[in-house]
């Protein structure tokens, strides 16, 4: 490891703590950076309550910080997720949406929604189409000639199928559920309630943990398979294991904000950019990024219009796929 | 520490191979020769377990392969791969680090232990140098070295190369036998590779292993084994052997 890529390590690391501490201060009511500081640390220290103006209290405590987390905990969910199906699959443009898990996910749980009303928790429901979809994409391309070409093309096939299956629900929603549904569904990060979190950001936490703990195994796992198994690797017992654990992370996220796309495809290659392939390195650093990625994004999505927020998946694509097509044209050597 | 292959069957669609009774030496090196499609890599596959074998066909040490666990094959043999392939550029040291798989749990990462190792693999196939150069920047002659490197911080007994010589030139070619000579005499390891350059296998091997359609069709040292009508059977051509300075070499 250089000592530039030490140092822009440090950086990604300081990123998220940055961006979340700016980020309390900025939406329709503006806060100083010095209001913020003595907002979240007036539950401790009581006094420096006092010349604050009333409303900063609620809002950065109540409206901004919990929304805050659950931004931190998708970006960084998402993109660890994102890191390791890259490295399981040996392949730099796989992400969760391409491999039909985001479609799934989505269909899985606007089922759940429509259909039970929620009796039936859509965090489950998510995850057992997301499961489906990314097995189905699996079992479909192996054993192919070319298996980049054709994980890709499944991934599409799949998600389209995933995709005309979210529609047939949307189809049976009443007006009142579709637009809930429709707004949902383009991911954002506007509060879900305590109810929906208290499942999510577990399961968020405990996939993410897990994959951040398998960082050098992901390593030996983006060895072909015939190299992966001569080095002492269980191939089919750890492949199911990382792809259970980046399903469970993408489809409680997406089951709590909708569809975020691109965010695991983007913050990965930007980390591999600036510290290298080493996933010990890769897959922890994208955490962070990536928390702070979709903090800023979420930004722009609460800021843009003063008097309506845009969703946050909007923002991720239209920056997302420009970016990962100029990284396209720049870098030939990982992506063969 | 030796090899013995029992009753190995292997079918492929249009392919079988079949391999009775064959022992491969402790601490030597044997090399197995045969034309293209006589089925030698399969035959190093199924030692690997790379491909799946039927139980009670082949023996590590009187250890069943079949019924080994990865982790406990991969530390008693190790595979070195003709190419490696990857989507990644990993740096050389994290490269020969991933020898240590099989060491390592799955919810860790190498010790500072596993670190040394891997860089004692490498002085010892001379790259210490390029530790920190991105594996594909090297030449394909010192990439075969770091997958050797790999394959040494496996730390295990048997070491198996496929086509170790392949694309390179006479100098890297001799270097790299120089090395796996070295690996049986100093380090005790049983050393098998596949090999097309008659002569090569004939100056390198303690023992060589002659096959052909998925079989084998003789073994033994090369001064017992090797005459012509063998190299005639085998190969479907005329060859000539002479005798120089004590030893045999092949003309076609």
């Amino acid at each position: 490891m250089t000592k530039k890529q030490r140092a822009l390590g440090l950086l990604i690391v300081l990123f998220p703590f940055v961006a979340f501490f700016v980020s309390l201060s900025i939406g329709v009511v503006h806060i100083p950076l010095d209001g913020v500081l003595k907002s979240l640390l007036s539950p401790i220290f009581p006094s420096l309550k006092q010349g604050l103006p009333e409303n900063y209290f609620g809002i950065v405590l109540g409206v901004r910080l919990p929304r805050l987390l659950l931004a931190l905990l998708a970006g960084a969910g998402l993109s660890v997720s994102g890191a390791s199906l890259q490295a399981l699959s040996k392949n730099a443009l796989v992400n969760e949406y391409i491999l039909g898990i985001s479609s799934g996910a989505a269909f899985g749980a606007s089922l759940s929604i429509v259909i039970f009303r929620q009796s039936f928790p859509p965090q489950i429901s998510a995850f057992v189409f997301a499961v489906a979809a990314v097995m189905i994409v699996l079992l479909i391309s192996r054993n192919s000639d070319s298996p980049i070409v054709s994980l890709l093309l499944t991934g599409i096939i799949v998600s389209a199928f995933f995709s005309a299956l979210l529609s047939l629900v949307e189809f049976f929603a009443s007006p009142y559920a579709l637009q809930g549904l429709f707004y949902w569904l383009m991911g954002n990060l506007g509060w879900p309630g305590w109810g929906a979190l208290s499942i999510s950001l577990p399961l968020t936490a405990i996939g993410t943990a897990g994959l951040i703990l398998m960082r050098w195994r992901m390593n030996v796992l983006s060895m072909s398979d015939e190299e992966a198994r001569s080095l002492g690797v269980n191939i089919r017992r750890e492949k199911l294991l990382v792809i259970f654990l980046a399903t469970l992370v993408t489809a409680a996220v997406t089951s709590v904000a909708g569809i975020i796309g691109w965010v695991g495809l983007i913050v990965p290659h930007l980390v591999r950019m600036m510290v290298g392939v080493d996933n010990r390195r890769v897959v922890p650093l994208s955490a962070a990024m990536g928390a702070g990625y979709l903090i800023l994004a979420d930004d722009l999505a609460r800021s843009l219009a003063s008097s309506f927020e845009i969703p946050v998946g909007i923002f991720t694509s239209l920056i997302g796929i420009p970016f990962f097509i100029l990284l396209l044209r720049k870098s030939k050597r990982i992506w063969l | 520490m030796s090899i013995w292959v029992k009753d190995l069957r292997f079918d492929y669609r249009n392919f079988s191979l079949h391999v009775q009774n064959l022992r491969f030496e402790a601490a030597k090196l044997t090399s197995i020769v045969g034309p293209n499609g006589a089925g030698k890599t399969t035959l190093l596959k199924c030692l690997c377990a790379i491909l799946p074998i039927a139980r009670d066909s082949l023996f590590l040490d009187r250890r069943d392969i079949a019924l080994l666990s990865a982790e406990e094959r991969a530390r008693l043999i190790a595979y070195v791969p003709q190419e490696h392939g990857s989507a990644f550029n990993y740096a050389v040291q994290d490269f020969v680090l991933m020898g240590r798989a099989a060491y390592v749990s799955l919810f860790s990462t190498p010790s500072a232990a596993d670190v040394e190792i891997a860089f004692e693999a490498l002085e010892y196939v001379g790259l210490r140098r390029y530790a920190a150069r991105p594996y594909f920047e090297l030449s394909s002659g010192e990439r075969r070295l770091v997958l050797i490197a790999r394959a040494l911080a496996q730390k295990s007994d048997f070491l198996v190369l496929d086509e170790p010589t392949s694309f390179l030139d006479p100098k890297h070619e001799t270097e790299l036998m120089d090395l796996a000579r070295r690996l049986a005499v100093e380090k005790k390891k049983t050393v098998l590779v596949t090999l097309h350059n008659l002569d090569v296998a004939v100056k390198y091997s303690d023992a060589m292993v002659f096959m052909k359609k998925g079989g084998v069709v003789a073994s033994g040292r090369p001064d017992d084994i090797l005459t012509e009508p063998l190299l005639e059977s085998v190969y479907e051509i005329k060859m000539t052997i002479l005798r120089y300075d004590g030893r045999k070499f092949i003309v076609k």
